[in-house]
Order: C-alpha cells, then structure tokens, then sequence
C-alpha cells in the first residue's frame, strides 16, 4: 500500500486520453442566512469519454450538488469557492454567461429524476422534442426528421403517434425515454443522470436503465450517475465514487468497491442493506451510529469520524491520506485505518421470531376470502381487487409485491377498513368476522389492527407534540388515561429506542428515521396483532432503513406481533417476509414462502419482476422483458390479465380462460396455465438460494 | 444510536423552548423587520389609543360646536371647524371608536363562520359540500355594499346590523378559503391515522386539522379586517351609519363632501384621509403577515 499526493492532480482517469469530465478539489458553498455553510470539500475525480461514473451516498452528502455544480447549474445560493470543472478541457468555472448557455445547449445534458417535471405539460412531446433540435440551429424540417429519429432511438415504437400527445398522457417511463432523447439531441460530451429511475416501477426502471447501456455503448458520451440504489450504480457504472459529508471517501471500480468496500462508511454502507439473501433470523443489518452533520459542520480532519468504528485520536487530529489500494490503478480510501478494515464488528446475529401458522384447528390472526374492491369512476367499474384470499399467522410477516396499480395499497386499505371491501367477502381477526369498514369495527378490533405510513410527515401530525401523538393514542386504543398513559407513553418510547427528550419535539424536529419510529411506537400503542406496513422504509437512507427493519424485527420477536409488509424492495422483503404475495391487476398471481418465491420456478410475472432488480451484488441475471405497461384496471386483458405482457403466454388458452390460483406445491400458489414443472424447465437454473451462502 | 444530540435538525435554538414559541418567535422576527409592518402597525396603533381615549386626546368635546364655523386649519383647529362650528380633529378622533369597534367584530365573527363552514365543506365532502359550494359561489356574487344596505333599511342601522351583515357576507369568502386548505389536509396520513384508532369527526376536523390551516385563517383574518373597515365606513357614507350627531367618519364625509366646491375641503379631507390611513395600515399589516406566513 502505497500513500499517494492526491492535491490539485486530481484522480487520474483510467483510460488514456483527455478526460471528458475532469472535477478537481471542488468546494461548494451554500448560503444559509448570511453564513456559507461547505456542502463540498475538495471534490476530486475525472470520467473518461464513453465511461460511466456514479456517485453514491446518503441524503445530505452532495452527490447532487456535485452533478448541478458540473454544469454549474447551482442553486442561488450556491457558490463555487474554488477548484475546477472542465468538460472536453473546458473550465466551466470560467465561463461567461454566454459561454455557458452554449456550453449547456451543445455539450452537456441532463436527465433528472422527475421526467414529468422536465417536461412542459401544455405543449404536445412532438413539438418539445423538435424544440431540442432547434435550438442546435437546424431547419424546421430537418429537425421534426430528427426529432423522430431520436425517438426511435430511445426505444419508442410508435414515435409519431409518441409526439401528437402531451406529457400527462404518457406513463413515467415513456416520459423519462422522451426526456432523456431530448438529453441526447445535442450528442453530449457529458450526461448527468440525477436519480433518473428513483419514481419507476421495478420492471420500467429496468428497461430505462437497459436503455441507458444501450445508448452508452452507441455514443461516446461520458455519463456520470447519482443514484442512492448501490444496485443500478452497480449494474451501470464502471467506477463509483462513495461520498460523505461533501467529500468522496472511497473511490475506485464498481465491482471492487462493492465486493471489497475500504473505507468505514462503505462498509456500513453495504452491510446494511440486506443482501445475499440474508433474513432477519440469521443476521441483524448493519447501522452506522449517529447521523449525517449538518450542512456547514466544523470536520476539520476526517468527515466519518463521528460515526466511525475505528476511530482513534489520530482520526481527530490528523487529515486521513489518500490511500491508494492494489488492484485499479485508481482506487483510493480516504482513511487512516484501511489496513484494520477487517476489524469492524459484523452485525449481530438476527432474532429468534416463533410463526403459528393457522391451520385447521388454529385459525390465523387474520384471514381473507373472496375479498374485493370495486371503486367507481364515473359510473364505471374499476375493479382494483379482485378476489383475494389471504391467511396470516401469529408472528408471521406476509410480504406483498407487485409494480405500482398492482392494488398493494389498496389491499392494504380494504384490511384496515379505509377503504372497506365490497360486500361478500370475509375478512376475520382470530377467527372472528369483522365487519368491513374501520367505523363499524369494535375498539378492540380497531386495537388489533394499526398501520404504518409510507411518509412519516404525512402520517404524523405536524402541529402535535410526539408525546400527545403517542399518548392519544395510548388512551383511544387502550382506555387509559392522564399519568398511566404517559407512563405507558415514555416505556413505548423507550422500547422504540426513543429518549424522553424527543417526546416534547414536534415531527419536523426530527429526523427522518426518529419520525418513522414515532410512526412505529404510535401503531404499537395498543399492543396490536397485526401490523400493515406500506413502504415503511421507502423513503429513507438505507443505513436508517436497516435500523427500522432492525426495529421491526426486534418488535416482533418480543410482540409476536403479525406484520403485512407492502414494498417494491426485493431484498428488504426477502430479510423481512416468511411469506411472499405477488400482486397484478389486483389479482393475486403467486404466493408462497419466502425462499420458494425467490427460488423458483415462478409465475412468469414473478420472474420478470425479480429479474428487473439490480443487484449489488453483481449477480448474473437474464433480464426478463415486460412489454408494454400495465393495463388499466377499468379494463383488465380477456383470460389471463397478465398474458398480454407475458413473455411465456400460450396464444388460445391465456388470453381466453382466467387460470385460477392453484397450490403447485405446499403452501405455495399461484395463478398460471403452465404446469409447474414445465416452469421449472422454461427457468432453467434456479436463482442461487439464501441458505446457500 | 440516532438519539444523537445533533438529531434536532433545527440548529442554534435553545432546547427548553417549546416548537411553538420557536416558531412563533421566528415569524415574529421576520415581520419585525418588514418596514411595512412596522408603519402600518404604527398607525393603526394611533388609532386604537384615539377609539380608547378619544376626549382625554381631544382638544375639544367631538359635538361642542361653540367655536366660529368653517374656520379653516390653525393651531387652535387644526382640521378646521365644520358648518356648525365643530372641531374636525376631535371628531375626527372620536370618530375612530365607532369603526374600530365594528370592523373587527365583523372580520372576527365572518372568520369564525368561515372556518366552521370551510371546514365542513373541506371535510365532510360529498352532497353536502356541492350544495354549500353552491350557495358560497351565489354568495359571492353578491355586492357587498349593496346586500349591506337592503338589510341596514331593513333591520335598522344597529351596530349589531352591521356587523352581523358584513359578518355573513364574508363568511363564504372565508369558507372557500379554508375549504381549499382543509381539502389538501384531510388527505395526509394522520387524518387516516385518526380514523384507525377511531377518532370522531368533529376532532379530527377541530383537534387534528385545524392547528395545520391556521396559518391561511390568520392570513385571511387580516386581510377581512382591512375590507371589514372599508365596507364600514363605506355603509356609514351611504347613510347606514350612526345616526347625524356621532362623529363617524363615513358620515363625516358624506356630509361634507358636497361642500369641497365652496372651499370647505377640510371638512371631508381629514374624515376620508382618517378612513384611507386606517384601510391601508391594515392592509400593510395583511401583507406583511401573508408573506411571512407562506415563506414559514
């Protein structure tokens, strides 16, 4: 190991020739109420021609402000102290404002994460797409030629009935496609890809990140990539840069930094995601103690040392070297300790949790049949389930999947009583039939049965204290009141590892993770058997996920509580879940246990689906193409619902009959014509299983 | 684990004071340093201490009409006197307790209405909602000053008449306000939340919603008070004031005006700059609130 000058050289690039990107000792302020607060300190790397560089990190680290401030695109406040970009050699830095707006419209593009806000909602695609071109100086009529070009670059292909339609009428992959064949009109030198996948479905994102390969390997174009799923960063980018706190901390090629990580925070960073097939059993997921600082915060030698596991005085006094690693030639940790890597605890081991799963003379905590929900819209009916039935035992965790308008949410909504079932099904707690909607339910039934939020700041009362969220509902749920209820309200608290201090913080006090907690601690108040959780970690970094499913884990192992778990994330349904429901049209197409589902052989949607899923670990995969998009409800394909987007479809038998759903072996069924061994056949190798590793 | 201290996101506060007080003290800052604020406060301050005190202000009784008549202003007078010998100042400080006593009954009472029905309309939904809305449009449609004379000639000139008309004529303006807010808040989780541990209606609208749309209802507040004082004064120059002697402002002017040809422009001027000061630094306050409220 050798310790290398990194100072105003930069990160040289791995292939020859002059870099197309090239960021060197970046600073970044922001202005925050007349103070400049460092969102990046020395930010350092270079992306050759036809290379694809991705940063990772947490919320707050300044992944995105380094792709704004690469097109020196920052916001108001934002301020570049020093240091340099140049593209194509150019210092953008430099620029005059002239200089940049031509630098912006020819050289360099940008795809965001939100497609429908890159787009302009009242003019029709066509006309924007052609502006692209325009703009580039070509005719009117060479640009609409153009303009159908690109489109059918992107894989539209239908491109000129694509244009006679406005945004809105598009779904969220087709809009990211137009956007990003609008991104590639001016055969940029540099794309920047700002999470351009997070709001897609599993299967869509998919094809969008296929499409993003695709395209590199036709263009030269330099792409740099943010993305908080370690997965696509792996699956898509040759380097990867691991950011914290303004800084890159680790750096080197994808496959290496994720098999081999060399910094503390890549480490803590990997480990707490779930993966090779872990489950909450065998093992706990890693947390990274402490929190992100603060924008601004005084970290004058190492920025991981807060939260670091190793350390030691030397990481509080001294600036950690740039630590050049064997193997790529650019590969570096910053850290003091890169030879102790090896010494930071593993995880500890997973928690005993007891499943009864009902059976004939033990009914389960809660049972469904033949439940469905029609919604109206203008006096159509929209059928969003149709006929699901479901059992869940003490201690059990069902996972449900399924793309968005698959019906997760609304199967959820119909358990609880938000939106009541139509009539004719059953829905039972313990054996006992409970009416349909939440109004009608009993106290003790409405005791039995809480939710957990996606969005903690939807689902928390922003102007309640968390001590009168917690306690009002200690007393709706269980009847007690005044100094037992607060008493009852600090234990919850503490059993959530919240400190009494937090109790007397409103929601927007906290962060992202201690709110969810609240959102937890409240749906625990009334010492529920069942707990319906939707997404509950979607929306938060994955360090904080891994204590929340940790969390969740730890509380039912000591409750026995029921858990209903909605995600798209395979892998935390894979550590959390006993159980996997896979939904489709509101239709349940396979259900089984856990490690059958992920073993195979599947329903072909279920296939599709975890083919579609990036791993970090590099796992060899044949992707699964889903054509077309998911119909609409209102009005669901003849026979199988699935067929017309099915890959495996039997013409004259899935388009015509509706496959029941059928146990192929036990406890594990699904809804398909073809005969389980000839899918077994069709699938060929099974995917690696949990217990292999 | 995440209870570190730094887990506070707002930076630089002292611990012990509540979110509340933090807040409020913020947005309290901020408006402190509007100079729009501050002058508008200033004289809508002048005018609250003049409807408190009016005769120990006063440098004459509002009704003594011993002095010369038409005296233009002088140290004595400075307004002047009018046709029967009164001092226009005096009256023009008396005349504040009247309109500050009305206007913000008015304001006050159609807020609370609003608030109510808004939240019923935002809440509730359904039939009840579409036949309010209705009736809040047709409302809408109604000339203030015009529905406010009809029922002033009809109910007599009381006070309480006034009040109680202006009140009614604002409360769907402010039930459509609320409406809209309510509408974007009864679909956030905690109002699912509630319904789960079986909250009834009326708390989840009065004890879970409403504290989230009080910022649009104080926004609203202050900006009915300043057309409240305006419709005021403007029923009071139509006739359906106080009756003759009182030193309304509405009254002062409607019976002077016609006198701003003979020369007498005290007589009116001062009564109407009275009302425009009045409107115009309640309004000043209005915006200043308005823009702190929606940047917070």
């Amino acid at each position: 190991m050798t310790i290398v000058d990194m100072g105003h050289g930069g990160a040289r690039s791995a292939t020859a020739g002059a870099p197309a990107l090239e960021v060197d000792d970046l600073n970044v302020v922001y202005t925050v109420r007349g103070i400049d607060r460092e969102v990046l300190r020395g930010v350092s790397f270079t992306v050759a021609p036809g290379e694809a560089f991705g940063l990772v990190g947490e919320s707050g680290c300044g992944k995105s402000t380094t792709a704004y401030a690469a097109l020196r695109y920052l916001p108001r406040n934002g301020k570049i102290v020093s240091g340099s970009v140049r593209v194509g050699g150019r210092d953008v830095t430099a620029m005059s404002d002239a200089a940049l707006q031509e630098f912006r419209a020819r050289e360099a593009s940008m795809v965001y994460q939100d497609p429908a806000q890159a787009m302009n909602p009242t003019l029709r695609v066509g006309k924007q797409v052609v502006e692209a071109f325009t703009v580039l100086g070509h005719s009117a009529p060479d640009a609409a030629k153009l303009a159908l070009e690109a489109l059918r670059k992107v894989r539209i292909a239908d491109p000129e009935r694509v244009m006679d339609r406005y945004p809105f009428q598009l779904s969220g992959g087709m809009q990211q496609r137009v956007v990003i064949a609008m991104a590639l009109a001016c055969h940029p030198k540099l794309l920047v890809l700002d999470e351009p996948t997070t709001g897609l479905d599993a299967t869509v994102e998919a094809e969008v990140l296929d499409l993003v390969r695709v395209l590199r390997q036709e263009t030269d174009a330099a792409v740099l990539m943010i993305a908080h799923n370690l997965g696509i960063i792996r699956s898509l980018c040759d380097r990867v840069g691991v950011m914290y706190a303004g800084k890159i901390v680790e750096q080197g090629p994808s496959a290496e930094v994720f098999d081999s990580p060399q910094h503390p925070y890549t480490v803590g960073l990997l480990r707490s995601l779930p993966r090779h097939g872990v489950r909450k059993t065998e093992r706990s997921l890693a947390t990274i103690p402490g929190i992100l600082p603060l924008i601004g915060a005084h970290l004058p030698t190492c920025v991981f040392v807060d939260r670091c596991p190793l350390a030691d005085d030397k990481c509080r006094t001294e600036v950690p070297p740039v630590v050049a690693l064997e193997g790529d030639p650019n590969r570096f940790s910053r850290c003091h300790h890169v030879d102790r890597i090896a010494d930071i605890p593993e995880p500890e081991p997973g928690v005993p949790i007891t499943v009864l799963s009902p059976s004939a003379d033990q009914p389960g905590v809660l049972e469904l049949s033949h439940i469905s929900k029609t919604f109206r819209q203008r006096n159509h009916a929209v059928p969003a389930l149709v006929d699901v039935e479901l059992e869940l035992g003490e201690g059990e965790t069902l996972g449900i999947v399924g793309e968005s308008g698959s019906g997760k949410s609304t199967l959820a909504r119909a358990m609880l009583g938000i939106d009541a079932a139509d009539a004719g099904g059953v829905l039972a707690l313990n054996g006992t039939q409970v009416p349909p909607s939440t109004t009608e339910r009993s106290a003790d039934d409405k005791r039995a049965l809480q939710m957990v939020f996606q969005n903690p700041d939807s689902a928390l009362n922003r102007s309640w204290s968390v001590r009168r969220i917690l306690a009002r509902s200690v007393t709706k749920l269980t009847g007690v009141k005044g100094a037992a209820a607060n008493k009852r309200v600090e234990a919850l608290a503490a059993h959530l590892r919240l400190t009494p201090r937090h109790l007397d913080l409103k929601p927007r006090q906290l962060s992202g993770g201690l709110k969810q907690r609240v959102a937890i601690a409240r749906a625990f108040a009334g010492d529920p058997r069942i707990v319906v959780c939707d997404e509950p970690t979607s929306a938060l970094d994955v360090s904080v996920q891994a204590a929340i499913l940790n969390l969740l884990a730890d509380l039912q192992s000591a409750e026995r509580t029921s858990y209903v778990f909605i995600t798209h994330d395979m892998g935390v349904v894979r550590y959390l879940a006993d159980r996997i429901a896979v939904l489709y049209l509101g239709r349940i197409q396979e259900i089984g246990p856990t490690n059958e589902v992920f073993n195979g052989p599947n329903h072909p949607y279920t296939e599709a689906l975890l083919s579609a899923i990036p791993s970090v670990d590099g796992e060899e995969k044949t992707r699964i193409r889903l054509e077309g998009e998911i119909p609409s409800p209102a009005n669901p394909p003849s026979g199988c619902v699935f067929h017309p987007r099915c890959p495996r479809a039997m013409p004259g038998v899935c388009d015509t009959t509706e496959p029941q759903l059928v146990e192929v072996a036990a406890g594990h069924s699904m809804r398909c014509h073809i005969p389980f061994d000839e899918l077994g056949r069709l699938q060929g190798v099974p995917l690696p299983t949990p217990n292999d590793d | 684990m995440t209870d570190h201290p730094s887990s506070i996101v707002v930076p630089g506060q002292m611990p012990d004071v509540s979110e509340r007080k933090q807040a409020r003290r913020e947005n309290w800052r901020l408006i402190r340093r509007r100079p729009a604020f501050l002058i508008g406060m200033a004289i809508l301050l002048v005018w609250v201490v003049c409807a408190l005190f009016p005769l120990t202000i006063a440098p004459h009784h509002p009704l003594d009409f011993r002095t010369g008549l038409n005296q233009s202003p002088s140290w004595d007078h400075p307004f002047g006197t009018d046709q029967t010998g009164r001092d226009v100042f005096s009256r023009v400080i008396a005349g504040a307790r009247d309109i500050l006593r009305i206007a913000p009954a008015a304001a006050v009472l159609g807020v609370l209405f609003g608030v109510i029905l808004g939240m019923l309309m935002g809440y509730i939904r359904g039939w009840f909602d579409i036949i309010a809305s209705r009736i809040v449009e047709s409302f809408l449609a109604l000339p203030v000053v015009l529905v406010g004379l009809l029922a002033v000639t009809t109910m007599g000139n009381s006070a309480w008449v006034v009040i109680g008309v202006v009140a009614a004529l604002f409360t769907p303006i402010v039930a459509r306000t609320v409406r809209a807010a309510v509408l974007a808040e009864r679909e956030l989780d905690y109002v699912t939340s509630a319904k789960l541990r079986g909250e009834s209606t009326m708390f989840i609208m009065f004890r879970e919603i409403l504290p989230n749309v009080m910022g649009p209802i104080v926004v609203e507040l202050t900006v009915r008070l300043g057309y409240a004082v305006f419709t005021v004064a403007t029923l009071s120059f139509l006739g359906a004031g106080p009756p003759p002697p009182s030193p309304d402002w509405g009254s002062q002017v409607s019976d002077n005006y016609s006198s701003i040809v003979s020369g007498f422009w005290w007589r009116t001027f001062f009564p109407a700059g009275a009302i425009a000061s009045l409107v115009i630094s309640v309004n000043m306050i209005a915006d200043s609130v308005q823009s702190v409220m929606e940047a917070s």
